[in-house]
Parts: C-alpha cells; structure tokens; sequence
C-alpha cells in the first residue's frame, strides 16, 4: 500500500512544481516587479561565492582558451600589431587636426561623446548561456547611474544596450541580437533605415527604408539616428556596409552591415549615461 | 532529511559556479555543457521522482537568475527530467554498467534541452530556436555525458549513495 501513495506523492510534488514554475514563468514575462527583485536577490546572495570562484577558475579558463585559439590569437596579434603601426602614422599625420578639434570642443562646451556623460565598466563575463549569445555582463549598476536602455560602446562604436541593471552589475544586449532594431542614419546622406541584428558572426541587416537610388554603397558608415523616439543619441557609429543586396521588386535597398564597434575579448566597455526625453 | 537538503544545497551552487565561471568560458565549438541540467539528472537517479524532482526545480531556479529568460523556465524543464530520470530509473538495476548510465544521462539531456526551447517556444521566447540549434543539441549532449560521471559521484555523496532506498522511493515496488 506505501507503494501507490508515495507515486502519487511524488505526482503531486511535480504537479505542484510545474504550478510554481508556470506562475513564475507569468509573472516574469508580464514585468511583475517582486519577480525582477527575487532575481537580483538571488544574484546578490551568489555573488561573493561567484567572485570567489572567478578567482579560483579564470586561470583554467585562460589556459583553456589559449590552447583553443592559440592560432586565432597569434593571428589577432599580427592583425593588431599592423593596426597600431598604421594608427602611429595616423596619428602624426592627425595631430594638428586633433588640437583643433579639442579646442573646437572646449569652445562649444562639449565633453566628448556627443556631450554625453559615460562610465567606463570591466566586462565580467560573457553570455553563460548556450541559447543566449548576444549579452555581456558588466560590474556597474545603478548604484553607479546605470539604468535600462543606455547605450554601450567600444573602440569603434555602439555595442549594445543596458538590460536589467541590478545594484552592481548589469547585462548588456549586444546588437547583433535579432530582436535588437536601430534606427540608423548613413553618413553624408539623408537615408535612414533600420537596423536589425542577424545573430552571431552574420552581418546585421537593413532590410527597409533605402530606396535603391539612394547613395550607399559598400563601405558607408551607419550612425545611429537618434529620431523621434529612439533609445539611442544621434551620431554613434553602428556599422559599415559590408554588400548592398538591390531589391528591384520594392525598389530598396538590403544593406549587410558589419559591425564598427569591437565586441570579442572584450575586457572594459562603455556605458552613455543618456537617457532618452520618453523615459526620463 | 536535513544534512541531504544542506548537501544537495551544496552540489547545486557548486555545479552552479562552475557553469558560470569556468564552462561559460571552456566551451567545445562555443557551445558549453549543461551541469546545472545533468544535477537534476544525476537527483533523478539517487534519489528517485520526487528528489529529481525538487532538485531540478532548485538548481534550473537558481539558473534562471542568471539569463534573460523568464524566471522558472529551467527550473520547469529540470524539474520535469529530474522526475523523469526517477521513474526511469525504477526499471534499472542497481548494477547498471556506467555506459547505460552515461548513455542514459546523455539522453536526459538531450530530452532536456529540447524540452526547455519547446516551452520557450510555446510562451514566444526569442532566441531559443535557432541555425544553432542542432549544434547546440549534439555537442551540449555529449559535453555533459564527458562530465556525467563526477556530477553522479557528486549526487551520490548528497543522497548519501542511497541507491538501493532513496528517498521516498520504493524500488521494490515491482
């Protein structure tokens, strides 16, 4: 007789589990804000053993990774060391122009970054998720003045967005993310188009909004709009175009986009402490 | 009951660091193994249905902290295979070679994660079906079945290697 009762118990335990977990799954999905909360409790109370444990385990992952991409590595190396000698000459060639532009800046009362305000955060880790590759974490939140939408950018450009900030620390949504759109403007004309993530290692798209007569062409340089209700300032480069695909049937343009901003090994980014008028 | 629960406690934020902090890094064709998936696995078969259960709801809850899908999402799936894997394991002898337990833990995982992006599917989750995801399936699968054997000594140890009696869990039922 124990036998039956403890399978039906153990029925009923999983049916009150998947109860918990459908409701959970409802709150969540619908913004319930105690469920945001429970989840950075959760992550504070983990915290110290995770800092503990990044120190015991990031010389495993370092030996790891230089022995699966030994070769990408030496490559990066040559890559970089070539970019530095030309950003050395380029740099001589620019001096005058860069003194002219500071002063220009100090003249107009600009910080940099558009006159935005930025903070620079040390990316902690990438994504730890096998279905999720397109987040980053950081070690700001918003106790340093990180709040969801702000921008993120690297050496190059936008990166991404600011996604569930919590107290210290915060994910970052990459850009090449699908479900991430952008507003984009193309430099030196007036065509505006949005941008659209592709996954990882694809070029991003933009599929509507430049008519096929429209002058851009392979290498133009996307900036972010900045129109009407855009998360984003305007001006931020985004991307370069890397093919432009003519669609003669609706007359456009499909624009494939590579990235400017640097997104791999990342190891500091840059938060733009900007918020747009709509969610002040 | 109570130094299990603490041991269990244990194993869970012990295979939950790892995965953060060391495999989220250490990655096979930049897919990484699911150890969190493989606990409520390993619980499952220690300690039948119910343990299964209760630990695979606990360790995917804690998961679901970390990612951007809805809160109780792994923790749904992993609870649902910890369950299965104690049923399954009612059928199984206690001198089951460790191939057929490896083999078998191989397709817990497999069952897992496609269980875990079909409810995704199901409450419109993006990013979870993807060009990845046979990759993900195959090379996840197989990562963990490598890492199968400590997490199942690692269980052992928090079910106290009850095999033969586990909790709430009658083998000699048939």
């Amino acid at each position: 007789m124990a036998g039956p009762r403890r399978y039906s118990g153990s029925r009923f335990a999983l049916a009150l589990l998947i109860l918990t977990s459908v409701t959970l799954i409802s709150l969540d999905a619908r913004g319930y804000a105690p469920i945001g909360n429970l989840k950075k409790a959760g992550i504070v109370i983990v915290q110290p053993f995770r800092s503990l444990a990044n120190i015991v385990f990031s010389p495993v992952g370092d030996v790891w990774e230089s022995f699966s991409n030994g070769d990408e590595l030496e490559r990066e190396n040559t890559l970089l060391r070539r970019q530095l000698d030309q950003l050395l000459s380029y740099r001589i060639a620019n001096e005058g122009a860069v003194n002219d532009l500071e002063a220009l800046r100090t003249q107009l009362g600009l910080q940099g970054l558009g006159g935005q305000e930025t903070l620079v955060a040390e990316v902690t880790a990438g994504s730890v998720s096998n279905f999720d590759p397109y987040v980053l974490e950081i070690n700001k939140g918003t106790q340093s003045g990180v709040r969801e939408g702000m921008p993120v950018i690297s050496t190059g450009g936008l990166i991404g967005r600011i996604e569930n900030p919590g107290l210290r620390d915060s994910r970052v949504r990459l850009i090449t993310d699908p479900i991430v759109n952008i507003g984009v403007l193309a430099i030196g004309t007036k065509e505006i188009g949005i941008l659209t993530g592709n996954g990882v290692d694809q070029p991003m798209r933009v599929i509507d909004g430049i008519p096929i007569g429209a002058p851009v062409e392979v290498g133009s340089i996307l900036v972010t709009s900045g129109l009407d209700r855009s998360p984003y300032p305007e001006g931020f480069a985004v991307g370069s175009v890397v093919e432009v695909v003519p669609d003669e049937v609706n007359l456009e343009k499909e624009l494939l986009v590579e990235p400017t901003g640097e997104m791999d090994n990342l190891d500091f980014v840059t938060v733009v402490l900007y918020q747009p008028p709509s969610m002040e | 009951m109570g130094v299990a629960v603490i041991k269990n406690c244990l194993v869970i934020l012990f295979l939950l660091l790892l995965q953060l902090e060391l495999f989220s890094s250490m990655r096979l064709f930049g897919v990484m193994p699911e150890l969190l998936l493989a606990s409520a696995i390993a619980a499952g078969w220690y300690g039948g249905p119910t343990s299964g259960a209760i630990v695979g709801f606990s360790s995917g809850l804690f998961y679901d902290f970390y990612l951007a899908t809805p809160l109780g999402l792994n923790a749904l799936t992993y609870a649902i295979v910890g369950y299965l894997l104690g049923q399954i394991a009612v059928f199984l002898s206690d001198e089951a070679e460790w191939i057929i337990r490896i083999t078998i833990s191989v397709a817990a995982v497999t069952v897992g994660l496609v269980l875990f992006v079909t409810f995704g599917e199901l409450i419109a989750e993006p990013n979870l079906y993807n060009r990845n995801f046979g990759k993900i399936l195959v090379i996840s699968s197989l990562y963990t079945g490598l890492l199968m054997v400590p997490v199942h000594f690692l269980m052992a140890w928090a079910f106290d290697a009850r095999r033969e009696s586990p909790v709430g869990f009658d083998r000699r039922l048939g």
